[in-house]
């Protein structure tokens, strides 16, 4: 069923895709106001953990300047509409640059973050941020990276980047995120 | 909770309301928009110095809560609480009748050590009669509850249904950290207390029909696992730790079974495990998500969310996963459904103009209405007797609790502490009926 709807998604993001050259690689992120109005704080050096967005969250990391915790690695964050779990033209181009780069490294594992904006539910977007990590892992299956190399992990609404109540931080918490690590 | 060997409950005096009486005020104060029925809370004699001084507050306050009272100001009392008689025979009535009250309540607290004895009564002004009376002996660290005891008997005299305010509230709240953690308080936003301290992600707590534990989605071992939290004192056990989200636990009513948010498989499904985590089936079996499953109070029948139909909505299930039928009909995203312990009618937020208000619908989904329209309101959960709901709401900036009688003509912020206070979970009554 999954990979049927993903054909789907394809074919329609293919349709209304083509011809439209989005120069935007981070699906519409206004990087330029992230983590506006936040205090300063210390991007010293990660204790513990994996560098999943959990972990910087413990250690107050996730969000803020710098942006940590968000595109910040060698794999790149994919974004979605509201409510959906669906792939655009711009996260697939994304998706299919991680890809390439996983199989340069081929000996990386990686872990697949699903996230959602605070709109909504928490058990539903946790559901949803389940969906948006599968939709993200399912995707690089089909590219070709092994499946055994990946797992998925939802945070749901759990782990914003930033939380201002505006739809230029709604977008940017709508992540698949991607956390490499060694074998 | 526990039944609470502290407190021994000894009933006495308990009058025998006549069919008249009862009839009349029942008939006064029920239903939403009818009048608040005036009362007088006096504060409670004291026949040892100290004794029973937050008695009278709780009971006022859940009086007032419930929506039913209108509990008159003491600064307008004329007899003096602490040397004014306690019985039928020795009150003066006049003095209640013509400040307005059509009740009161007046008793006496007595303490030996840390041993609290209360003698309550709720008299009729108009009859000059008593309708109920309670004695209570346990500890001085009970008083909060004795009134709240006394409170859901003052309700029942009045509407024929005990109140739900003899209970707790679980919660999640940041008001002690980063990360939400767990805690609890009586159902008036009372005597509040920390259970869990956890650097990490917490969520979805839900009572054991018992009142002993609280089942908790925790990412403390890294997976969003299901746990067991064991009261007084808070000790975890892992029930569930299935690849991907174990969500969102829901005891069934005869404490044999969890309905639980299960991802095992790649996608959000709803499964059922027995008492010791182990999965026993699963319910769902749809590419869309399928979430947050609430037991018919007969066990009979599931309430859940799935985005089936491109969009959040309320679904009932058989307890078997067959059946499947949708509730909600308006809106495009409804979420969090509650069943009501009466059994009769589903809570459930939906998704109006970028908030989420409360709704309660039939099971079949006909006769909607709407209990919340200031804010963004999420989280519903039923209280004991199926008459009020807990959720939290934005409406005065970070979210806090409000509790609501169904009609939303009563609402009130029950937590008013730092951080945001979410995830409400209200327990069956402490003490069984």
């Amino acid at each position: 069923m999954h990979a049927w709807r993903l054909v789907v998604v394809g074919l329609a993001a293919l349709a209304f895709g083509a011809g439209c050259s989005s120069k935007k690689t981070d699906g519409g992120l206004d990087s330029g106001e992230a983590g506006a109005g936040y205090g300063e704080e210390s991007l010293g050096t990660t204790t513990g953990g994996t560098g999943g967005s959990l972990d910087l969250a413990k250690n107050n990391m996730l969000g803020g300047p710098g942006g940590a915790g968000g595109d910040t690695g060698p794999l790149r964050d994919i974004f979605f509409n509201f409510d959906s779990f669906e792939l655009d033209e711009t996260s697939r181009q994304t998706l299919q640059e991680n890809a390439d780069w996983l199989k340069d490294n081929s000996s990386v594992r990686v872990e697949v973050e699903g996230h959602c904006d605070d709109r909504g539910t928490v058990e539903y977007n946790l559901a949803l941020g389940a969906k948006r990590a599968a939709a993200a892992k399912n995707y690089l299956v089909a590219l070709g990276i092994g499946r055994d190399r990946m797992t998925t992990i939802s945070y749901g609404e759990e782990l914003p980047l930033c939380h201002e109540e505006a739809e230029s931080c709604w977008s940017r918490n709508r992540r698949a995120h991607f956390v490499p690590a060694g074998n | 909770m526990r039944r609470c060997p502290f407190l021994l409950i000894v009933p006495f005096l308990v009058a025998s309301l006549s069919g008249a009486a009862a009839a009349q005020v029942r008939s006064t104060i029920v239903g939403p928009g009818v009048t608040r029925y005036p009362i007088a809370v006096a504060a409670l004699k004291q026949i040892s110095l100290g004794a029973g001084e937050t008695f009278g507050r709780v009971l006022a306050r859940d009086l007032e809560l419930s929506g039913l009272f209108r509990v008159l100001p003491s600064d307008t009392y004329i007899e003096p609480s602490q040397t004014s008689g306690v019985s039928a025979e020795s009150i003066n009535f006049d003095n209640w009748s013509v400040i307005g009250a059509l009740a009161v309540i007046k008793g006496t607290a007595e303490r030996q050590g840390s041993e609290l004895t209360a003698e309550v009564r709720l008299f009729d002004v108009g009859q000059r009669r008593q309708l109920a009376g309670r004695r209570f002996r346990g500890t001085t660290g009970d008083e909060a509850r004795m009134a709240n005891r006394f409170a859901d008997e003052v309700i029942a005299t009045f509407t024929g249904e005990r109140g739900p305010f003899d209970s707790q509230i679980a919660f999640l709240s940041t008001r002690g950290g980063r990360f939400k953690d767990l805690y609890l308080m009586a159902a008036d936003g009372e005597g509040t207390r920390r259970v869990t301290n956890e650097n990490t992600l917490n969520l979805s707590p839900a009572w054991a029909p018992d009142g002993r534990s609280l089942l908790l989605t925790s990412y403390r071992g890294g997976n969003p696992d299901l746990f067991t939290i064991a009261l007084p004192r808070g000790a975890w056990s892992r029930l569930s730790s299935l690849k991907g989200l174990n969500l969102g636990g829901r005891w069934s009513p005869d404490g044999r079974e969890i309905a639980v948010t299960l991802e095992y498989d790649g996608n959000p499904e709803i499964g059922v495990l027995d008492a010791n985590g182990a999965l026993l089936r699963r319910l769902t079996d749809h590419w869309a998500v399928d979430v947050s499953a609430t037991w018919s109070p007969d066990g009979a029948q599931l309430a859940f969310c799935s985005d089936r139909s491109g969009a959040p909505q309320i679904y009932v299930m058989d307890a078997d996963g067959r059946g499947v039928r949708r509730v909600s009909t308006a809106g495009n995203y409804n979420t969090s459904p509650a069943w009501s312990p009466k059994g009769d009618r589903i809570a459930y937020a939906t998704r109006s103009g970028g908030r989420f208000q409360i709704v309660t619908v039939k099971t079949d989904g006909s006769d909607a209405r709407q209990v919340t329209g200031v804010g963004s309101n999420e989280d519903p959960a039923w209280s004991p007797d199926g008459r009020y709901l807990v959720f939290s709401s934005k409406r005065g900036g970070a979210a806090k609790l409000y509790l609501s009688d169904l009609s939303g003509a009563n609402q009130a912020e029950l937590t008013t502490a730092g951080g945001s206070d979410t995830s409400p979970a209200w327990s069956g009554w402490l003490e069984r009926p």
